[in-house]
């Protein structure tokens, strides 16, 4: 089992993620790669196996106005084939996880082909990596847009038109307010895309009341055989929230919300996971947690702590 | 010149240049080799600066004085990138090749104090733009930070990051003292355990009595609790050698 996190690596602040610059300064997705072959020498040396890279390595690769930034990948293919090699000789599982504006549901067409768009790309870089089937392109449905079998219909059909590296390199993540993981079941059914359990969203979001072993185990019998499926784990943030108000008002505290994560991964909660899953098929774990790689240690050491047996089975 | 300091925390990677014609290479084609095999741990950069050895004419040498911004790294074999060169033992070796925007000038020259040697040095266009001299780019755990504080408000001309032996550029003091009648170096030896995690390991001690040196060794706790009484440990070591010697002008090997 491997332990991955997310996008910007805590321990060495001072390696970026990809290349911020606004389009005055020239940003380019080689510049990315030069950010993520620094990365990547970070979790060798780190032993961390797995990593989400940022969503935004090519930068306006396909903003409609800006035409100048549309052949990134093509102009990297070289380099794209350096850093995949490198990520093979490091034994990493790489993902990317779009962020909430791509929605291929939508009812709005030209939103649903730029959704479409930015998922081709993405899965272009995979493969430009020549990554193998475990590196995918993590999406959620969308929204419901007050008609939910039409919606889930709307995503089935808009991946159908999908590039063929797109649908090969996508897979689906169930929500914690509007889809979950019979919704993604039924997507499943009729596609074959791979599905991503997230145990948080489960909590909040189960109206078939399945247990969560057996939506874990629904979703792991997705992914083809060889292949090792990948879920989200991650704690709810239980911090009490204060939103500064203006000059003579006094601060709020806001009511919390269980879907945000918390800093660190509660070690208790994870054994328990780890347990309940026993005797399923393997996996590796994503953490959605907000210290990310600091939190990935602090787990480790909390696994050897708390349950040396699960810490004997991570890899890295 | 454009104002850089909007982009203060960006981050700069300092190069070596060995060669006036690798100058004139990025000013007048726009681009820079790092070799694959040989590239630093970290090469990714917004802008490069650019470090001047005594290859340069007399008052350009041993400086930082330019720096361009980055437009991309793209993979290329010697050969693609000096065709005039085909024949060359490195012909097929590869490179990234960065290229760049304008070369600028920075508001002032970087020198390097003691004319010495160095390999890359990543840094921010904060620390570039506010550098009186080289020593002053490196960025390194908050404890050494508050040690380097110190030692430039008491005077102390050290050398940061300063190789033990040439042929072994990976080992350095973290600081310093090349002095009349011998050398202290400063090893900070639970760095690893602040900020810097992954830097490599501390000396061997037979690197530093081989080289003559005097070791002291700190730790971070020790150094962050109390940088100014290791610098006062500093100058009375410094004091018993005759005092710190006075720059040269001369090449430091």
């Amino acid at each position: 089992m491997r332990l991955g996190f997310v996008v910007k690596p805590l321990v060495r602040p001072e390696l970026k993620s990809h290349d911020s610059r606004r389009w005055q300064n020239h940003p380019h997705l080689s510049v990315s790669l030069a950010y993520l072959r620094d990365v990547f020498a970070y979790l060798g040396e780190a032993q961390i196996s797995m990593y989400r890279m940022s969503s935004d390595l090519a930068p306006y690769v396909t903003h409609p106005e800006m035409p100048e930034f549309h052949g990134q990948v093509a102009e990297c293919a070289a380099e794209l084939a350096e850093i995949g090699r490198q990520a093979r000789q490091l034994g990493l599982r790489l993902s990317f996880h779009p962020a909430q504006h791509v929605v291929l549901n939508s009812p709005d067409d030209a939103l649903a082909g730029k959704s479409a768009g930015d998922l081709n790309t993405l899965a272009a870089l995979l493969d430009g990596m020549e990554l193998g089937p475990e590196a995918v392109v993590v999406t959620h449905l969308g929204g419901v847009y007050g008609d939910r079998e039409a919606a889930l219909a709307r995503f089935a059909t808009n991946f159908e038109h999908l590039a063929e590296i797109t649908q090969r390199r996508l897979a689906l993540e169930h929500d914690d307010t509007r889809f979950g993981v019979a919704d993604i079941m039924w997507v499943h059914a009729r596609t074959g895309i791979r599905l991503v359990f997230d145990n948080l969203h489960h909590r909040l979001y189960n109206p078939g009341d399945r247990t969560p072993r057996e939506a874990l185990a629904a979703c792991l019998a997705t992914w083809p055989a060889g292949v090792w499926p990948k879920v989200h784990f991650s704690s709810p943030r239980t911090e009490w929230l204060v939103e500064t108000a203006g000059a003579d008002e006094a601060p709020q505290v806001r009511r919390t919300r269980w879907a945000y994560h918390a800093d660190y991964v509660n070690p208790f909660e994870f054994i328990d996971f780890l347990r309940m899953a026993q005797g399923l098929r393997a996996f590796d774990i994503m953490l959605e947690v907000r210290a990310k790689d600091l939190a990935l240690q602090q787990l480790r050491e909390d696994l050897s702590r708390f349950a040396p047996d699960l810490a004997e089975t991570l890899m890295g | 010149m454009r104002d850089l300091s909007e982009q203060a925390l960006s981050p700069v990677l300092v190069v070596v240049l060995n060669d006036p014609a690798d100058l004139a290479r990025a000013r007048e084609q726009g681009w820079y080799r790092i070799p694959l095999d040989r590239a630093p741990r970290r090469i990714a950069a917004e802008y490069l600066a650019f470090y001047q050895t005594g290859a340069f004419p007399p008052g350009e040498r041993w400086s930082v004085r330019w720096i361009a911004s980055v437009r991309g790294y793209h993979i290329a074999t010697r050969r693609e990138l000096i065709p005039a060169e085909p024949d060359h033992p490195r012909a097929d070796d590869r490179y990234y090749r960065v290229e760049l925007g304008a070369l600028e000038p920075l508001p002032h020259a970087i020198p390097s104090r003691w004319l010495r040697r160095i390999t890359f040095i990543p840094t921010t266009l904060t620390r570039l733009l506010g550098a009186v001299e080289i020593n002053d780019l490196w960025i390194k755990s908050t404890a050494q930070e508050r040690l380097w504080a110190a030692l430039k408000q008491a005077d102390v001309e050290a050398e940061r990051q300063y190789p033990l032996r040439e042929d072994l550029p990976e080992y350095v003091a973290d600081f310093a003292l090349i002095c009349r009648q011998g050398k202290v170096a400063v090893i900070v030896d639970d760095e690893s355990r602040e900020e810097d995690e992954l830097r490599e390991a501390p000396p061997p001690d037979y690197l530093l009595t081989a080289g003559d040196w005097i070791a002291m060794h700190v730790s971070c706790a020790s150094l962050s609790a109390d940088p100014g009484g290791w610098t006062a440990r500093l100058i009375d070591l410094a004091t018993a050698l005759d005092g710190v010697l006075p720059v040269t002008g001369s090449p430091v090997r």
